[in-house]
């Protein structure tokens, strides 16, 4: 059966440190704008924390969730888009094809989750940034929307890698470049098709919740939600 | 500035790698030999080490071969060279177990910075005006020499003074052998961050004078005083991963945490129980939970032993600490602290950690203690699930505690405006305290009168553009690391990495200079720095570890350094967290102390807490677009400083978000954009360290504003730690200002923006 | 209407094509250099990036989508008046027609412009097109854009034939009275037209065809243009009131820019003969009509939003009422609604003036009320974190480009006057006959040979 990628995250154990963030940006060959243009609103992080404040002091209390492309299975991004630059693969994830986007960024205002990020400009690397290049991923130029593609550069590796040892990816070998480096394993990555996988077992909890689930976009994201804390001495 | 014009002439060859669509040839680059075995598209994985903060976690970086403009032999070319990609956590370091947070990831950008020095510098121009000429190292190590020549062998006390940051490993014996080589007691460790107070709590309440290691994965309730372990305190990471666990790691079971601080830090916002308490009344707050326990039996005092004997009054019970009579000095409703005291004791094992601004105010020593002697209250010390010390490092010459810097920086400035000629050379590597500390020490008047001064750093920043020389040092990826981290781990660990790929640049590393200048002085120097090169130097110190009990089986000497380096280091496959002593302590117990603050409460009426900030950490990182641009998680904001204030506060100061407001204290005044938040108290301002610099590459430069250069030199008592906690200011609103902020709507019910 | 003759007809609407003042290149001129200022400003944007337009995210469509649902809105003008006018034998529509048309075809011309000067990467602006490619890929049939990319291009196209049709005749008008190189020109574009019965009978049978058919083209394209809107799930576009709304709002913008168009051609052409006060008062009341059914629309849509109380829309909707862009919501409710409909309904101030006031402040407020839709809709979606502060600044690109948009109409239309008579001479004389009895039949009876 073919791979259904998945993603949950818990967010009992987000702590909100963005180290996600960053190592996409590394990942990715995400360009960083610069002071002038991200006043602008054209910063780029394909994958960011939200931060939501609850109640008037002394009783705050502060919620972290991080929000990425829920690649998802009725996604509102790939009928609007003329030239099919976003369309859905079978392995379930909603691709990007770069070089095939115009630029009409009518995908990015169909997407409720605002995850889609598009280049104003052509991007620059000051030298010798650009080394850090990884020759994985297409860099984009100017008038491409760019989203969080689940590191499929990744995917691919480990489903080539996998074939010529013909063998099947083992759960937990792929890790997008976010799960990898969070620091308290908040986020846990693989296939929703297999049930014994982590993830499967994960986004059968209690606490299993989707974002914007009532708008029927169907994503591929679950967020576990906090959990309460029980005293022990009233077990 | 100059400065800037002659970077930016010097990058000329630089310029800019734009995404060009028609692409334009290097016409006149030559091609050099690659001086690599290289497949082009395959990966190899090397370890190597973090450096960026004090966690010191244990890296792998994803090399891979790529064309770099380099150049060699004063000729510009292509080279093809193995080139780091990618950073990640090395799965098998005891200390971050595979992960790693976001400055850890931008540690690529220091590698391949556009502003990194690229080869010796001289200086050409008046000192700090910025102009600087190229030279050659041979030449550069010439003037070293001969600056330093009179030092051998002179009397005591020469005028030989090197500054770092906290060093650790074969560098910090290095550092120390070079300057007692040179007949110098002044090796001085400076940063804003530093944990002197908790490490002398620490010695004093359990014998151990080095910061905790907190075994958060077992524990069930973790009461925090201001120590921001999820975010910049300690060892992040390993405290993190530990957090994750707490949490959901074990089935059924999930740990509780307490926060107390007067601000929502990162650690507070993740915390179940945030409780803001009046600056300065941790320590009370400590011993008031400490006394509900022991008076409503719940544990017995003497648990404690030498750590509750630190403290006045504990044999007593501690009854002037009831919450009752503490609620309204510290702020906090009596019931709350009772049912936290309850909690705990019912629900262990629990465990207490400060940190942060509570250790950094003028009764921070007191407020260690306190917390110290709650811990071992708790019963927690050395136990699963508590507080334990990382064991030190068997067979080898021990770790940082013994070869800590022997004079303080505050005594190193009051030595050098005593006796102008007291300081003759200074060497700089990695401090930057003209940043870095606040403006009332004039740090920069005081360096001035030292008649030479080299660093050794990467980048020019406030402090090194003094320097006459400098002679910068590789990358971290391009150099030889070690690292000995004092906590974050149950085990002892030695990190070492080979360089993971060779020098962009016509750098050298610097413990390397060092020992070459070594030779060229005395015999006495040629005896404690016997090595050519630092890598033998480390080779020779951690070879008694084949012996130890440790994560490498290995057949000779040779074998071992080999496995130490594929695996990223030796670590104990004992956990042998050390055990508290239990004798009487030989200091006399601490009173209870109030906070000391800069400023009298009618004209600066705002306790003012400057903080670490996540992506910037002290200031050192501000120098990475990747940290500038990547949202603060709190504030969301990028590119800039923000005051945080409470909106309550605001309205009532007539303050709207981003507004341009004043804070000023006794000592100074800063302008910055105030965001406005419910997650302070009313009467705190908090302001992130991190920006206004006034010189530190393109990224930082003149931009935002340094709260530290505000802060009143005060010092936590007992300590010679900077208390930065203990300033207080005034606010007004001087115009619009302008924040960048990544995210919007503050709540998450859109219907409650109406009207907005 | 005074009688007039067939010559005096002639004179006076041929006169514009043969003399030309020098006010008028002076003027012309003038909206010439907005338009050059327009083009380079576009290819400013081409060569630097779009990132020089006022757009981020989360607002990704600015000026630029306003415009191109403008203008295509007024296109709407010609459709009313001369394809629904036509077939509902309003006599009085006879002088109107042409100007209507002309409105129409121009109009489109400009907003079809707008999807490719919006686009990140124009230079593939022709993947649009579905033509086998090498890469064996279509475009995307289920897309909103494509559907405008067929809808505007047939509208576009029926249009042109709608506007050339009816002047075949006028141009060999033209064509008898020109001399020289004109003379040839018109000679081609007359297409040999010498107005027997059978050519007149095929060109009505061709007229009435395409005036039905042109209909349903009006009523889909802009209704299309509304489902770029209300296909995405976005609060406050995601409505099914969205197509007749639209389709409303469209005629509504076209006749008040008919009106506009009218009054300035009556008094720089001269035509106050021929555009009399009956045209503006009965435009006028069609506008007023229009201007109640718009109130109507955008109450129904504002009170069931309201009533529902769905935060997310809710966020959106306070935002217009009483928040950021509650300034240009009450201004566009003054243009579109409190200031016209006085004007409109009370006949001593349906004057001329009067109507043409009226007429500015809709087509401010209609273009107003493209961009309320789009922008504040955009900066509030559902995640309050991706909320914004600032939602929208246009630059200097998207400005001159935008006023550009509208010096070009206006230099379209004097070039136009000084090349096809504005007003359909042949429509007016074959009504010129029958206005006292007040029936015009369907088919013209045999042109009068002119012998002069």
């Amino acid at each position: 059966m073919a791979h259904q990628w998945g993603m949950v995250i818990d967010l009992d154990r987000c702590t909100g440190c963005e180290a996600c963030v960053v190592a996409c940006h590394a990942e990715n060959n995400i360009s960083t704008v610069g002071a002038d243009q991200a006043a602008r609103g054209r910063a780029k992080h394909w994958i960011r924390v939200e931060r939501y404040y609850e109640g008037e002091f002394p009783d705050v209390k502060t919620k972290f969730m991080p929000v990425l492309c829920q690649q998802c299975g009725n996604a509102p991004c790939e009928p609007v888009c003329p030239t099919f630059a976003s369309y859905h693969t079978q392995e379930g994830l909603n691709g990007q094809i770069y070089n095939r986007c115009i630029g009409t960024r009518y995908c990015a205002n169909a997407c409720p989750y605002n995850v889609r990020f598009f280049n104003f400009y052509n991007p620059v690397w000051d030298k010798p940034l650009n080394l850090q290049l990884n020759p994985d991923v297409s860099l984009r130029e100017v008038g491409i929307m760019e989203k969080c593609t689940f590191c499929v550069q990744r995917i691919k590796a480990a489903e080539i890698q996998a074939q010529s040892e013909k063998r099947d990816v083992k759960d937990g070998e792929i890790q997008p470049a976010c799960v990898q480096s969070c620091t308290t394993r908040a986020m846990v990555f693989g296939d929703l098709n297999d049930p014994e996988s982590e993830v499967s077992r994960l986004a059968r909890s209690h606490r299993a919740t989707r974002l914007l689930d009532e708008l029927g976009t169907a994503p591929k994201v679950t967020y576990l939600q906090r959990d309460s804390w029980h005293d022990g001495q009233d077990v | 500035m100059e400065r800037r014009d002659f970077l930016k002439i010097s990058a000329l060859t630089g310029a800019t790698a734009a995404l060009d669509a028609c692409g334009s040839p290097d016409h006149q680059l030559i091609r050099f030999v690659p001086e690599e075995d290289l497949i082009p598209g395959i990966a190899t994985w090397k370890p190597s080490i973090c450096t960026l903060c004090t966690g010191g976690c244990g890296m792998l970086a994803r090399v891979m071969p790529g064309e770099a403009e380099v150049v060699r032999r004063g000729q510009l070319g292509l080279l093809k060279m193995g080139l780091a990609k990618k950073l990640e956590g090395n799965p098998n370091h005891p200390i971050n177990q595979g992960k790693l947070c976001p400055r850890g990831q931008a540690g690529l950008q220091v590698t391949y910075h556009p502003d990194r020095l690229r080869n010796p510098l001289k200086r050409s121009g008046p000192r700090g005006s910025g102009e600087f000429q190229s030279i050659g190292w041979d030449e550069a190590i010439k003037e070293l020499a001969s600056q330093l020549s009179p030092f051998e062998s002179g009397k005591q006390e020469s005028g030989f003074a090197f500054l770092t940051s906290p060093l650790r490993g074969q560098r910090a014996n290095i550092v120390s052998n070079f300057t007692a080589a040179l007949k110098s007691t002044r090796w001085i460790e400076f940063a804003f961050l530093d944990d002197q107070t908790v490490r002398l709590a620490n010695s004093s309440a359990f014998g151990h004078a080095a910061p905790p290691t907190l075994d958060l994965a077992r524990s069930n309730y973790i009461i925090s005083f201001g120590a921001d372990f999820l975010s910049t305190w300690n060892s992040p990471v390993a405290q993190s991963v530990a957090y994750g666990q707490m949490r959901q790691g074990r089935p059924g079971v999930r740990g509780k945490l307490v926060h107390f601080e007067p601000r929502t830090s990162i650690t507070a916002a993740n915390a179940d129980e945030w409780l803001a308490c009046a600056p300065g009344t941790e320590g009370l707050v400590a011993l008031g939970i400490a006394h509900v326990i022991i008076s409503e039996n719940l544990r017995s005092a003497s648990a404690a032993g030498a750590a509750g004997n630190a403290i006045q009054g504990w044999t007593g019970g501690l009854a002037e600490y009831a919450p009752a009579t503490i609620e309204k000095q510290v702020g906090i409703p009596a019931a709350r602290i009772t049912k936290i005291a309850r909690e705990a004791a019912a629900n262990q094992p629990a465990l207490a950690v400060i940190g942060g601004s509570a250790a950094a105010q003028t009764n921070g020593l007191f407020n260690a203690l306190a917390v110290n002697a709650l811990n071992a209250l708790l019963g927690n010390v050395g136990k699963p699930g508590g507080t334990i010390f990382t064991p030190p490092i068997p067979g080898t010459p021990s770790n940082a505690a013994e070869l800590q810097g022997k004079l303080e920086f505050d005594a190193f400035l009051r030595q050098i405006k005593s006796d102008p000629n007291a300081v003759k050379v200074l060497f700089l590597y990695h401090a930057n305290p003209v940043f870095a500390a606040p403006a009332s020490l004039q740090v920069r008047n005081t360096l001035e009168k030292i008649p030479f001064i080299a660093s050794f750093g990467s980048f020019i920043d406030e402090t090194s553009a003094m320097a006459d020389l400098i002679l910068p040092d590789h990358s971290p990826l391009e150099s030889w690391l070690d690292d000995t981290p004092p906590s974050g781990s149950a085990q002892a660990v030695v990190s070492l990495a080979a360089p993971a790929m060779s020098p962009l640049h016509d750098t050298r590393a610097m413990p390397d200079v060092l020992l070459d200048l070594g030779h060229q002085l005395g015999p006495d120097a040629a005896k404690s720095l016997p090595w050519k090169t630092y890598d033998e130097a480390m080779k020779a110190a951690y070879g008694g570890l084949q012996k130890q009990k440790g994560s490498i089986t290995a057949k000779d000497a040779d074998d071992f350094w080999q496995k130490m380096q594929d695996q990223g280091g030796w670590w104990s496959t004992e956990e042998n967290s050390a055990v508290p002593t239990t004798e009487k302590n030989s200091t006399p117990p601490t009173k209870v102390s109030a906070p000391q603050f800069d400023g009298d409460a009618s004209d600066f009426p705002f306790h003012f807490l400057p903080y670490a900030s996540q992506m910037q950490y002290d200031g050192s990182l501000a120098n990475l677009p990747w940290m500038q641009e990547a949202p603060d998680p709190l504030s969301s904001a990028m590119w800039g400083t923000w005051v945080e204030i409470n909106t309550q506060t605001a309205a009532k100061l007539g303050i709207r978000q981003s507004d341009l407001i004043e804070v000023a204290s006794r000592h100074g005044s800063l302008r910055a954009p105030a965001f406005l938040t419910p997650a302070i108290a009313p009467d705190v301002i908090a302001m992130p360290v991190g920006q206004g610099h006034q010189n530190y590459t393109r990224y930082a430069t003149s931009r935002g504003a340094n709260p530290i250069s505000i802060l009143a030199p005060m010092t936590v008592a007992g300590t010679d730690s900077l208390a930065w906690a203990a300033t207080r200011v005034k606010v007004s609103r001087v115009g619009e200002g302008k924040l960048i902020l990544f995210g919007g709507g503050l709540n998450e019910q859109p219907a409650e923006i109406r009207h907005r | 209407m005074t009688d007039k003759t067939s010559d005096q007809i002639n004179r006076d609407l041929l006169n514009p094509l043969f003399e030309t003042s020098g006010r008028y290149w002076l003027v012309l001129s003038c909206f010439v250099a907005i338009v050059i200022a327009a083009v380079f400003a576009f290819a400013w944007q081409v060569y630097n990036g779009i990132g020089v337009a006022g757009i981020r995210r989360p607002v990704f469509w600015g000026f630029y989508i306003t415009n191109f649902v403008f203008w295509i809105g007024l296109s709407h003008a010609g459709t009313l008046i001369s394809a629904i006018l036509r077939l509902c034998n309003a006599t009085w529509r006879r002088p109107v027609t042409r100007c209507a048309e002309v409105i129409t075809v121009f109009a489109l011309s400009i907003g079809a412009l707008f999807p490719v000067i919006h686009l990140g990467r124009p230079w593939v602006a022709f993947w649009l097109i579905p033509y086998p490619s090498e890469r064996f890929i279509w475009p995307n049939i289920r897309s909103p854009l494509l559907w405008d990319f067929f809808a505007i291009n047939t509208y576009l196209i029926g249009s042109v034939t709608f506007l050339l049709l009816p002047i075949i005749p006028d141009f060999a008008v033209v064509r008898d009275r020109a001399t020289g190189l004109r003379k040839k020109i018109y000679r081609i574009l007359a297409l040999g037209w010498s107005g027997t019965p059978k050519q007149w009978h095929r060109l009505e049978t061709a007229m009435h065809i395409m005036a039905i058919a042109i209909i349903p083209v009006a009523v889909s394209v802009h209704s299309i243009v509304s489902w770029d809107f209300a296909m995405a799930p976005v609060p406050m576009w995601h409505s099914t009131i969205f197509a007749p709304y639209f389709v409303c709002g469209a005629i509504f913008s076209g006749i008040a820019a008919l009106i506009l168009a009218m009054a300035f051609l009556r008094k720089f052409l001269h035509l106050e003969e021929y555009l009399l006060p009956i045209h503006f008062e009965n435009l006028g009341k069609l506008l007023l009509v229009m201007s109640l059914l718009w109130f109507y629309f955008v109450f129904s849509e504002r009170l069931t939003t309201w009533y529902g109380n769905e935060s997310s829309e809710m966020a959106v909707f306070w935002l217009t009422q009483t928040g950021r862009f509650s300034p240009l919501f009450w201004l566009m409710v003054f243009c579109n609604f409190i200031l016209p409909v006085p004007i409109l309904a009370i006949k001593k101030l349906r004057t001329i003036a009067g109507t043409a006031i009226a007429s500015g402040a809709v087509v401010l407020g209609m273009w107003l009320e493209r961009y309320l839709i789009i922008v504040p809709s955009l900066s509030r979606k559902y995640l309050p974190y991706a909320y914004v502060t600032n939602p929208y600044k246009p630059t200097w690109v998207e400005i001159t480009i935008t006023a550009g948009t509208f010096a070009g109409l206006i230099m379209l239309y004097m070039l136009f006057s000084k090349v096809v008579p504005i007003i359909s001479m042949w429509e007016l004389k074959a009504g010129k006959q029958h206005v006292v009895a007040g029936t015009v039949p369907l088919i013209a009876p045999a042109k009068e040979v002119e012998a002069d």
